[in-house]
């Protein structure tokens, strides 16, 4: 697994690699719990983009945004 | 020119004059006025009349330029203009020269006036068009990266539009759920692209705004003028964020949908594709991916754990079925061993027999044949038995140290002999 953090769809396609990876029975045992590793890994940062975006809608006005944030600046 | 100069005073200027004033004036006047005629458009801005004109200017985003027509001439249009009303005017450069007592001016002098058509409008936008894409204006949003699930969504659109509902509708559509910052703007009258440009910077001035979205229902080509503001489009093309638009309907195209880096039908599908993954779709093929995983991942365990357990008991396996072949073919040796053993035993009694037959038979005609030699012997002997000879009447002469004496002479010689007869000797003298 790369080092660096991966977007949502990267992380979703390196996923579906390892997956495939294991279906195709071709792994040996110290792989296999690597790529396990990884795919839980990647599947928990998943998660939590998906999270992010299903607490519940939250509505704002620019207007309101731009005043709150001038607030905090002052 | 023809004029002739009237200061004689030295001057420094390699010019040529100088002229009267009125004279250049006139001139300039009989040149604007050998200006081709032309179609303008623009928008129509301060329109006022005096007793004899009608004076407004002629607008648009890069110039303008002072139209005057006559009052009577306009007036038989009838057509109510106001600021900011796009038109086409006909006609060509004047130049009032002025006088001593009068100012000059220039203006554009119209001779037929008519508000911009649909035709009028779309060949403005495709000049514009082709201006942005000579510029590179088209490319910058595309290039743009778009995050697949954007946590703060920007919308700038029309406070009490339908769009705004729609943009709802499809992020709900979506599962999508996170933080939605509304810049409302007018988007129709002609100030409206001003304000939608300032709502966009604003927006773009926030850190967490992943995406917006620029929507508008449908309306006139003419309503939807705003979106084509060169201004607005430069303004759009340069932004930090992705702006996916969705102006008019799917016929209308505005010039803000060639700049931006998505353009939609409406503004459902803009909010589909500010959020371009099915966040429930997502979960539940994430969720199944989980699901995999983890049977691999105990499968991994288990499975190698019979293949080792079965690889353990392999060797024990391998020893058991080794020893019962041992011991079956111990069993057969044995049993081998038995009926070999036996088989001697038969063979050897066979031969036994054999032989004691042989023998038997060979000590029978053996016993046969000797003792009819014996008895041919014994009968020999007994012929020859001096006893046998003695019985019958015949003495046997011996000397004195029991040899027998054959002839007289010896026995002369003798003189005591030994007379043996069958039952008994006697001693005797030979006289």
């Amino acid at each position: 697994m790369s080092t660096t953090q991966p977007t949502y769809e990267t992380a979703v396609a390196r996923i579906e690699e390892i997956i495939r990876r294991l279906d195709s029975g071709e792994a040996g045992l110290r792989e296999t719990l690597a790529l396990v590793k990884e795919g839980r890994e990647l599947v928990e940062f998943c998660a939590g983009e998906l999270d992010a975006v299903s607490r519940g809608l939250e509505e704002l006005r620019l207007d309101d945004l731009v005043e709150r944030l001038e607030g905090a600046q002052r | 020119m023809s004029h002739a100069a009237i200061a004689a005073a030295p001057v420094d200027s390699d010019l040529p004059g100088p002229y009267p004033v009125g004279s250049y004036a006139a001139r300039l006047k009989q040149e604007l006025q050998k200006f081709a005629r032309v179609q303008l458009v623009g928008e129509v801005w301060g329109l006022r009349s005096s007793r004899a004109r009608v004076y407004f200017e002629l607008r648009d985003t890069r110039g303008a330029l002072p139209c005057s027509m006559w009052l009577s001439d306009f007036e038989k249009l009838g057509l109510a203009l106001t600021d900011g009303i796009k038109v086409v005017v006909g006609g060509g450069c004047d130049y009032y020269p002025g006088s001593a007592s009068a100012s000059p001016s220039f203006s554009f002098a119209v001779s037929e006036l008519r508000v911009a058509g649909e035709g009028d409008l779309l060949l403005e936008l495709e000049r514009l068009r082709r201006r942005l894409h000579a510029d590179g204006l088209f490319e910058p949003q595309k290039r743009l990266a778009r995050p697949p699930l954007p946590r703060t969504i920007g919308v700038v659109t029309g406070e009490r539009g339908k769009a705004r509902d729609d943009v709802l509708a499809g992020l709900h559509r979506r599962g999508w759920a996170g933080r939605l910052v509304w810049a409302f703007a007018p988007v129709q009258d002609r100030l409206a692209a001003p304000l939608i440009a300032t709502a966009l910077r604003d927006l773009a001035a926030i850190p967490e705004v992943d995406v917006v979205i620029v929507a508008r229902g449908g309306g006139s080509l003419a309503d939807l003028f705003a979106f084509c503001d060169e201004s607005l489009c430069r303004t759009v093309a340069l932004l930090r964020v992705p702006v996916i638009s969705s102006v008019g309907h799917h016929t209308d195209r505005t010039l803000i949908d060639d700049v931006a880096a998505v353009s939609c039908s409406t503004p459902t599908h803009a909010a589909e594709a500010a959020v371009p993954i099915d966040c429930r779709a997502a979960r539940a093929h994430l969720s199944q991916g989980a699901h995999r995983l983890h049977a691999h991942s105990r499968r991994a365990v288990t499975e190698r754990a019979r293949t080792l357990e079965r690889l353990a008991a392999a060797p024990g396996h391998h020893v058991a079925r080794e020893r019962r072949r041992l011991h079956q073919l111990v069993r057969e040796l044995r049993a081998s061993a038995r009926r070999g053993v036996a088989t001697g035993r038969e063979r050897a009694a066979t031969h036994v027999s054999a032989l004691t037959r042989a023998t038997d038979r060979a000590r029978t005609s053996d016993h046969v044949a000797r003792a009819r030699d014996l008895e041919r012997l014994a009968l020999a002997l007994a012929a020859h038995d001096p006893d046998r000879t003695l019985a019958r009447g015949y003495a046997l002469v011996e000397d004195t140290r029991g040899d027998p004496l054959t002839s007289a002479a010896g026995a002369r010689a003798a003189h005591d002999v030994r007379l043996r007869f069958h039952d008994d000797a006697v001693d005797a003298e030979v006289r």
